[in-house]
Parts: C-alpha cells; structure tokens; sequence
C-alpha cells in the first residue's frame, strides 16, 4: 500500500461522514461564490458597449429634479459632441401591475443612431420609430415577458405625470446588457403635457474617448450659475453613482460573506477533529511502527485538504457552471443580469477552501503530536 | 414509554466538545436569519410608525411618492374650505401644504452621493406632525435659507451638522437644528420653510397636502369627495397608512434572508447530522442497554431527534443573543418608494426571534432524523456486543 493509497483509504473509511463533510464544504462555498458574484454584480454592473463615450447630465439638485429642454442646443453646439437625446423617466405601470416591471425613458428618436448605438433592431423597426410619433421600441426581454410584437398597442398608467399614455411599439431591440426598458418620444410626451419644456436628464455622444474630460468640463461649465446648474459624468460614473445610493448594503453583504466562511471552518475543523478522534489507536500504532510526527501531520492534512478541496471543487464547480451557462436573468426576476463568476471569484473561494484544509487540520494535529503511545494505544473508540 | 427529557438533555451536556461546533455553527446560521429580516423589520416599522391616525395625507392620484406629486396651488386653495378638515382655537383649518424634492449629498465616509428627501414644511405642518421634536440647535426662521436636519441623517451625510453649510439649486443652506423623528419616516428627511423650499427649488406647485379631519367619518368623507370630484386628480389616504404601504423596500431584503437561512441551513443540516452520527456510534452500546431495558424503537427514535432538536434549540438562542448587540443600530439604504436614502434601525423582536429558534429546530430535526432512525434499528445484541 502506498502513502497516497493509505491516505484515500482513511478518508474514506467512513463514507457516509466523507460524503456529510464534503457536501456542507459544498453548500458553503456555493453560497460564498454566490454572495461574492452579487456584491460585484451590485458594485461594478455590467458595461454596455459604447459606455466609454456616453455622458450622462443630470441636474445638480438631484437625478429627480427636471432639466429646461432649452439647454439641448446650447450642449450641441459644445465642439465633440455628435449626439444629444433627452431622456426621462416615465414611471409608468403596465396594466394595473402592482410596480413597475421594466423602465421606460422618452428620447429623441435619433438617438437610437446617434447615442444608444448598443441597441440593435432591425431597420424597419427604426423607421417607424423615427416616423410615428406614438411608437416605442422596447426590449427583447420585456417582449418575450409579455408576447409583445412590433404593431401591438398598450397603456401605461404614469407615476410621475399626470394620466396615462398609449403606445404602439416600432419594434424591439437587444444587444444592451440589460434589455428590458422602453423607449418612446420625448415629443409624444411633451404633447401630452402640453410641451412643459422639461426634460429628465441628457444624454450625450462624444467623438472618441479623449474628447470625454473636455466636453463633460464643458457642459458643466455652460450651465454654471443659471436656475438649472447641471451635473455631467461619464456613463461608468453615473452607473456608479446610483449604487452608492444603495448604501450600506454592500457592507451587510460582506459582513455575511465573513460570517459564512467562519461558519465552513468551524463546521468542517470539527468534523476532521472527529474522524482523527475515532482513529486514535491506529495514528498510536504508526507511531509505535516508528512513523514520525511529522509524517503523521501529513497524513492528517492530506486527508482535510482532499475533502476540502473535494467540497470546493463540487460547489465552486457548480457554482460556476449554473451562474456562467444558466439564465440567471430569468432566474431571479431581472434583478441580477450577468451574474458572472470571474477567476477572480473562483481563485479567492479555492483559497478559502485551502485555508480551511489546513485549519481544520492543525487541532487533530496537535492532539496526535502531543499523544503518548502508550495513552494512544489505551484509548478505546 | 418515552425516555426522560434529562436523558437527552444531558447527554448534549455531557457530550458539548463533539457538539459545540454544531451549536455555533446553527448559531450563526440563525444569527445571519435574524439579523436580515431585523433589517426588514426596522424598515416596515419606521414606515408603520409613521403618522398621526387623525392625518389624512392628500397626494397627486397615480403617483407613488410625495417628491413625484403635485398639488396646485389651487387645487390647495380649495381644499382649504372643506368643512370636513378640524379647526384651530382661531378657526383656522388645520391644513399644511408641503414641499418635497430630492437633493443628492455626498456622504460623510466619502463613499459616493446619495439622494435626501427635503420637507419644506409650515408651521402647522410641523404641529401635524407631533412625532418630530428638535434635539438640538433651533428651527429654521422662515425667509432664511436655514434646514433642520435629522438626527440620523446627519450621522450620515457630510455638511449636515449644526453650523454647516451646503450648497444645492445655488443657494448656500444653513443647518440650525437637529430633530428626532421618534423611529418614523421623517427620520429619513431634511425640513426647511415651505415658501422658502418653493422659491429654492422653483417651484410652482406643492407635493402633498396634509390635514387634520374633524372626526374619523370626516376623514373617510375627504377621500370619498375627492374620488368622486373629477377637477380635483387627487386621492386622500390616511396619513398612517399612507406610510405603512410605503414597503417596497423590505420586501427584497426579507427574500435575501429568506434565502440565506436556507442555502446557510443546507450546510448546517449536514453539519448536524455529522454529529448526530458521531454521537449514535458511539453510543451504539447504550443505545443496546436501553432496548434491553425495554424502551421501544420508536422511544429511542423520539428520543435521538429530541436531542437533535434541544442541540438546534440551544444553538438558536445563542445566535438570537448573537445578534442582539446590533438590535437599534441605525443603518440606511435607497428607499424603493422614495428613492432616497431611508434610515431605520435593525429591529429584533420577540416574534422575530422566536421564528429564528424554530427555523433552528427545523434545522436540527433534519439532522438528526436519519441519524435517530439508524439508532432505532440498531440490532439489540450486536449493539451490546460492540466496544
């Protein structure tokens, strides 16, 4: 019998213990992987193509407090600028839905060529939306939630204007990582209100990213010290502005992920003691035959470590393959988009799942080392 | 026959170095449970302990929240001559038309900007709401720019301390009190003068309209008149439960709860039945003894998930007495029906606790089900046998 063999065998001689012990090592680090994919989904949300050369303008009071439409040309004729849409939240309900299910933005109809240029749909579709003043392309995802098709018509009851509004959609896009909002006319809007010459926020196009600093300067600066002073930042800066508003947040979920792993070592330190505990006699024995403490620590921490890492392997792999290959955004609702599992995750969780080998290794260790033969020998199970 | 309870209660004490770890394993499993949904807890009880129940609040029809309504100032005028609003001494009508907007701050840890909700408020406004009373400093005069500041908010938000000034829609505003909003929704706000919120942030209208009603049927009858009256876009609710709905929130950190005590509670059940297995096998010689002495499988089978259960029982307690310490600290997130930074404490009741030690139970009996069921069929004189 070789070394490896004998360490295998002991692992395993209880099997309904190795089985209990490596499946909570799973079902820990499945949750710690999770938790970390979340808090980095929460904190650094997807990128949509083109981000790097949009501008978000809000007004300085808050993202809630309209902007004058009559800053659109001033802001066009800020040099690198190749596009500008208005933007504003619509807060409509769906069909006497409880809450909203997806956003809804009104915008310049061009913008769609000019600015969003991550939202892909077919030609046609955006020649009707260019040409119809109550059309409205919505998401693939919202689509297929309601079996919505371009020329259907629908209603959507307004939180933040008055009355309700009714669309007929041009067509439907994908292509943004996050497709589920409508889009519909600022001038369709405007109508309705009777063209109060308020917009929600801009946003704007830049040349390349170099012209990014200087135009945000820019429109900042052209805005300074009327009645609607503005804020503008690039799209990553806007994105990561909303999720400091979630607030702490962030830290319950870390505080959570802590927890977790103290409770995987504490759980897992124990069963180890447990197995080299009901096994006294036999380490008594090797060392009777002469092996050394030294070798008998091996012993133990190969044994810890391979159910560790056999734990790891089930829930970090498992992990890994539902979030990465499942519908995650189906999954949970739309709260969670991506959802993806980097190296970075797996390695940190691999880490974990080491560290607790080797812990949960060291109290048997040290009760072996410090065992006289002859006590080791009397021990009964 | 059934086992005395001091049998199994004594053996979890006898044998406490094999099940520690359990017990604090289900330990922190329950206190992460608690700990969430005292979370959730905290929020629907700062909405629900909002608002005084003779209130009725007069929003916007369709909108969801004060900052995204609108009332006219004629529209306010007109309520104004409802004989269903209770008067003053003076026989003026207790009637106060606010002002709510959002303003972004950056935030005292220097962690990023979030949105406050600002009160510009009347003096009968204030007077409606009793809940609000200054701790600190003083109430700003009307035609300065002056705001009190929540005690909460201003542990949260730099500038917002007693003497400082912030700069929003232009203007420098100084902060001159600090109030305590008892646990309530104004906990989460900034108030200022009403006429000098609407010249601030230029506005022409009012958000929401409070007012008193002269009596309970009074109240039902506002809402019913303003149902009924097709010039007037408004809807009337009780100030309380106005608030009380205003939930939204809570509801995806009691799913995150939900969801952690379960995935938590997988690796806990195993981690359980680890012990239990333990603890059956080498017990296998007592177990024998037991059956010769008469007790029945089932006995022994009740016997084991008891143990089990008091094991999870003590492990629930002790995770509830974990998270205790945290009970009333003050922490904030985005409102989803404001969208602005809402401050509420972690809240761990009686009734939360309690789910918490049961939710330990559960845990416990699962663990030691099949461990209890192979005790039970333990063969009587092979178990006597074993060393």
């Amino acid at each position: 019998m070789t070394v490896s063999t004998f360490i295998i065998k002991n692992a395993l001689r209880n099997k309904r213990r190795a089985l209990l012990s490596v499946s909570s090592v799973a079902a820990s680090l499945f949750l710690l992987v999770m938790l970390q994919v979340a808090l980095r989904e929460l904190t650094q949300p997807p990128e949509s193509s083109g981000a790097e050369l949009r501008v978000a303008v809000r007004n300085k009071i808050s993202l809630t407090n309209p902007l004058p439409a009559r800053q659109r040309p001033i802001i066009e004729k800020i040099p690198g600028v190749v596009g500008v849409t208005p933007f504003t939240w619509f807060g409509g309900k769906y069909k006497g839905e409880q809450g909203m299910s997806f956003a809804q933005f009104a915008i310049d109809p061009k913008a769609l060529g000019t600015v969003f240029t991550d939202a892909k749909m077919d030609a046609a579709g955006y020649k009707n939306f260019l040409e119809q003043k109550d059309s409205c392309v919505i998401g693939r995802l919202t689509a297929e939630k309601y079996g919505l098709k371009p020329g259907d018509r629908f209603v959507l009851d307004s939180t933040v204007y008055p009355g309700s509004l009714s669309f007929r959609i041009a067509g439907i896009y994908s292509g943004t990582p996050d497709d589920r909002n409508m889009l519909f006319r600022q001038d369709y809007l405007d109508d309705s209100l009777g063209t109060p010459g308020q917009v929600g926020m801009w946003w704007l196009k830049v040349k390349s990213a170099a012209d990014m600093p200087r135009v945000t300067a820019a429109v900042n600066k052209a805005f300074e010290n009327t009645a609607a002073e503005v804020r503008a930042e690039s799209e990553r800066a806007f994105q990561l502005g909303f999720i400091s508003m979630l607030g702490n947040i962030k830290t319950l979920v870390a505080s959570i992920s802590t927890v977790v792993v103290f409770t995987l070592v504490l759980v897992s330190a124990s069963t180890m003691s447990m197995a080299i505990r009901e096994r006294f006699r036999e380490l008594a024995i090797l060392k009777a035959l002469g092996f050394r403490r030294r070798e008998l620590f091996a012993f133990i921490l190969a044994e810890s470590f391979g159910l560790a890492a056999a734990g790891a392997a089930i829930g970090i792999g498992s992990a890994y393959c539902l979030f990465n290959f499942g519908d995650i955004s189906k999954m949970t609702n739309g709260i969670f988009l991506t959802f993806e599992v980097t190296p970075r995750i797996v390695g940190l969780s691999a880490l974990v799942a080491a560290l607790l080998g080797i812990i949960s290794a060291i109290a048997p260790a040290i009760s072996v080392a410090r065992m006289s033969v002859v006590n080791g020998l009397k021990t009964l199970d | 026959m059934a086992l005395p309870l001091t049998y199994n209660f004594r053996n979890v004490v006898v044998r406490w170095r094999a099940t520690l770890a359990t017990v604090l394993g289900i330990a922190l499993v329950v206190a992460v449970f608690v700990l969430v949904q005292s979370l959730a807890v905290g929020l629907e009880q700062s909405a629900s302990n909002t608002g005084d129940p003779r209130n009725v609040m007069i929003v916007r029809k369709g909108s969801t929240a004060e900052s995204s309504s609108q009332v006219s100032l004629e529209q306010f005028r007109t309520l104004h001559y409802w004989p269903q609003i209770a008067r003053d001494e003076k026989g003026n009508p207790i009637i106060s038309a606010d002002v709510v907007t959002l303003i972004s701050q950056p935030r005292i840890d220097g962690q990023g900007e979030a949105n406050v909700s600002v009160r510009g408020v009347t003096p009968m406004g204030m007077m409606l709401r009793p809940q609000v009373k200054l701790v600190a400093g003083r109430w700003f005069t009307p035609g300065k720019r002056e705001v009190a500041v929540s005690l909460r908010l201003a542990k949260r938000f730099a500038g917002f301390k007693i003497g400082d000034r912030f700069k929003t829609a232009g203007n420098w505003m100084t902060v001159v009190g600090e109030f305590d909003g008892s646990n309530s929704a104004f906990d989460s706000e900034v108030w200022m003068d009403a006429d000098e919120a609407r010249a601030v942030f230029d506005r022409q209208s009012y958000s929401s309209v409070l007012v008193r009603a002269a009596s309970p049927q009074a109240a039902q009858e506002i809402s019913t008149r303003l149902d009924a009256d097709k010039r007037l876009p408004l809807r009337a609710d009780s100030e309380v439960k106005y608030y009380a709905d205003q939930t939204d929130t809570a509801k995806p950190i009691k799913f995150l709860g939900d969801f952690l005590a379960t995935a938590m509670s997988i690796g806990a059940v195993f981690a359980a039945m680890n012990t239990m297995y333990a603890s059956v096998g080498s017990r296998t010689r007592e177990i024998g003894t037991l059956r010769v002495l008469g007790f029945r499988r089932r006995t022994i089978l009740a016997g084991f998930i008891l143990e089990g259960a008091i094991l999870a029982a003590i492990g629930g307690m002790l995770g509830c007495l974990l998270a205790l310490p945290l009970h009333g600290y003050s922490t904030g997130t985005m409102s989803f029906n404001t969208f602005s930074e809402t401050v509420f404490q972690f809240r761990i009741t009686p009734w939360l606790a309690t789910k918490g030690i049961l939710f330990a139970v559960v845990v416990g009996v699962a663990g030691s089900l099949l461990p209890a069921i192979r005790a039970a069929r333990l063969p009587v004189i092979s178990a006597l046998k074993s060393v």
